[in-house]
């Protein structure tokens, strides 16, 4: 094996032969020493979150990364591809222009319009000072009812765009809310407040750029309609063929009202999860 | 009273439909029951030496070398197709490489397994690596496959992270992605391992100047074998990769692969067989002609016993080389699944009676005046073992069917923009 070791003989065959086989052994070796030092580099810049979140958005399934603009009526059909990110979208000045046609009605939920929506089901609140106010919109607070237990960050931590926020936990689910905004948390809340958190986020309250990404008038409505006709479908009894209602509103503690549901499911495609 | 109902679908990727865990626990149980009496029976062989098979001084190659050679061969889809995907850049295999990886793992990791129990003084496993015989072809064969086995478990280890819940750990969605991205360096390294073992454990029947039934001429100090085998396997690799798929459909009832997969492979699979055809038939006639007299053997000399006949050299030839070459190339037939199923079957009967052919008739023909036709009959601990190792690869594949993303093309690959 080595110089020195018994049955190491100075032939070509034992040089040839070990050489290539470290040399095998070397690659490998360095492939996997890469790979790790490639993953804590990502972590160090932050791109770690990042690359979790459009691995994510990448394994959605297609219902669910439509278009804001499609929402909203200003485009016939389109699929996002920038994981929901219109700062980076190239397209997004030239759709958000065009007239909204949705048709705006009463979803039976309140989402009021001084608020900016996340995906995941996060509002987004500009308050003076330019500290933001993150809290969970009226379905997923309809959805969940009232938690069993909820694990929030830390004050003075910084939260990444789309990774995990907080976590609630409810009938034996985990829940995972994903942050609507990047920042650093200068706030805790819970339900009782109405609020989760307070994020002094990393672009100031002037840029244009900070809350470009999250929904905002008819995109909402277009957005959770066709979230309520998810829920009706998924919370169907078992071996029933999918229909929708016709008419009355979404009732409060959902988990708690349909246990028998595959919550699993329900929740995963609520909250972005894959 | 309400029952909690046990369920495991938060490890099941999320709109992949499986089994309930009732069913499948069932449908392991026999063939853990399989596994753990193979594991017994290598705890014998292992704690009370050989003196538990039926191998001795004169038959030292058995079931287990045969089932060695056997999935090595049939494993040769793992690199293969990692050879045409990364490096010939064939990108419409894509949809069968994970089932790859996956059935190359558990044939390698298998054969490293029976290596082990066959070898025995497993505490002793280093002394091949510190103490090498670099004159053996053996040495270069274990080298090459414990290399191998390990660039298996880096290509199984993406697959394992994307796992449902497993990816939900940031560093390991991270760890995964980053070493996708390297590889095709691991592809390439398998390749070049691959092709040296898969030689390797040819031309150590080549070499063979005392058994002359196998012993080949050839190129350098490569016999004839050494790339035989190389080829044999090749070819029947993906053939091997569609059985699989195709029976992973037909019980779980699903389209797993889109049908032209399964053409490009049997077109891959039939052009290489034919190929290997012809070179094996090239072989036999220089064989029969020039090698074998040349030692002072007639041909006919290894064909008088039964039932090592000369059938057996029509059926690996023509009946399980030439007729399946011609069914996975021939446009009508490979158009069929059944019949293009069952000329992957062939082949990979083929490679098999190929290579249980070299390793029993080899050590049971006679080579001297005074020997005896030997036969050989495994005992219940080779057998035992053999199965185990058979059921070890249908619960590993059962377990990363169920849980992980073998056949499941990301969502987002072919998303494109509709309304611009």
């Amino acid at each position: 094996m080595f110089p020195g070791i018994d049955g190491f003989h100075w032939t070509a065959a034992h040089v040839i032969f070990l050489s290539l086989f470290f040399a095998v052994v070397m690659t490998i070796v360095a492939t996997v020493v890469s790979a790790v030092r490639r993953t804590a580099r990502d972590f160090q810049t932050k791109r770690a979150i990042d690359f979790c979140w459009k691995a994510d958005f990448a394994e959605l399934p297609e219902p669910e990364r439509r278009c804001r603009h499609e929402l909203a009526g200003r485009v016939m059909s389109r699929t996002c591809d920038n994981a929901f990110d219109c700062r980076q979208c190239s397209k997004y000045s030239q759709f958000a222009v065009l007239p909204a046609r949705g048709t705006v009605h009463s979803l039976g939920l309140d989402y009021p319009e001084d608020r900016f929506y996340h995906r995941g089901h996060t509002w987004v609140k500009l308050e003076e000072g330019g500290i933001l106010t993150v809290g969970l919109d009226a379905l997923a607070e309809h959805v969940i009812g009232q938690a069993d237990s909820i694990k929030m960050p830390a004050i003075g931590s910084d939260i990444e765009i789309n990774e995990t926020a907080w976590r609630m936990k409810k009938n034996g689910n985990e829940i995972r809310v994903r942050a609507p905004i990047e920042g650093k948390v200068v706030g805790i809340g819970g339900p009782t407040d109405g609020w989760y958190l307070k994020i002094s986020p990393r672009l100031s309250a002037q840029n244009p750029a900070l809350l470009r990404h999250l929904l905002r008038g008819p995109e909402v409505y277009g957005w959770v309609s066709r979230e309520l006709e998810r829920l009706q479908v998924e919370l169907r009894e078992p071996n029933t063929p999918p229909s929708l209602a016709d008419g009355g509103v979404l009732m409060p503690g959902l988990m708690d009202a349909v246990p028998e549901a595959d919550w699993d499911s329900v929740l995963a495609e609520t909250f972005l999860e894959v | 009273m309400a029952s909690a109902t046990l369920t495991d679908s938060r490890w099941i990727a999320r709109g992949e439909e499986r089994t309930s865990l009732s069913r499948f626990l069932l449908w392991l149980a026999p063939w853990t029951v399989l596994l753990a009496l193979g594991v017994y029976a290598a705890g014998l062989c292992l704690y009370f030496g050989l003196n538990q098979t039926n191998l001795d001084n004169r038959f030292a190659f058995g079931l287990w070398i045969f089932l060695d050679l056997g999935v090595i061969a049939l494993g040769a889809g793992a690199f293969f197709t990692g050879f045409l995907v990364y490096i010939l850049k064939r990108a419409e295999l894509r949809p069968i490489l994970n089932t790859a990886v996956v059935v190359g793992f558990i044939c390698y990791s298998g054969a490293v397994g029976i290596l082990g129990i066959d070898v025995g003084q497993p505490l002793r496993f280093w002394f091949t690596f510190w103490h090498p015989n670099t004159h053996s072809m053996l040495t270069e064969v274990t080298f090459c496959i414990t290399c191998y086995l390990l660039v298996l478990c880096l290509e199984y280890i993406p697959i394992l992270l994307r796992n449902r819940q497993l990816r939900k750990v940031p560093s390991m969605l991270v760890f995964e992605h980053q070493l996708h991205k390297l590889v095709p360096v691991l592809a390439g390294v398998g390749t070049l391992l691959s092709f040296f073992h898969q030689g390797s454990l040819g031309g150590l029947y080549g070499v063979l100047r005392g058994r002359p039934f196998a012993f080949r001429q050839g190129l350098f100090i490569w016999p004839s074998t050494f790339f035989l085998f190389i080829l044999s396997a090749i070819a029947t690799g993906p053939s091997f990769l569609m059985l699989v798929t195709a029976t992973v459909e037909k019980v779980t009832g699903r389209r797993l692969v889109p049908q032209e997969v399964f053409r490009r492979l049997a077109f891959i699979s039939g052009v290489l067989l034919a190929i290997y055809v012809a070179a094996k038939s090239i072989d036999t006639l220089i064989w029969l002609n020039v090698t074998s007299p040349s030692v002072g053997f007639a041909p006919w000399q290894y064909y008088m016993y039964k039932p090592f006949g000369t059938p057996i050299l029509f059926v690996e030839i023509v009946l399980l080389g030439l007729v399946p070459a011609f069914l996975l190339t021939y446009r009508k037939t490979a158009m069929r699944r059944g019949w293009l199923l069952t000329a992957a079957g062939l082949a990979c009967a083929g490679v098999l009676l190929n290579r249980f052919v070299l390793t029993v008739q080899t050590l049971a023909v006679p080579t001297l005046p005074f020997d005896e036709f030997l036969q050989y009959a495994p005992s219940w601990q080779e057998v035992a073992s053999f199965g185990g190792v058979t059921a070890y690869g249908v619960i590993v594949y059962s377990l990363s069917y169920r849980y992980l993303p073998m056949f499941a093309s990301p969502k987002g690959e072919n998303t494109h923009v509709s309304g611009d």
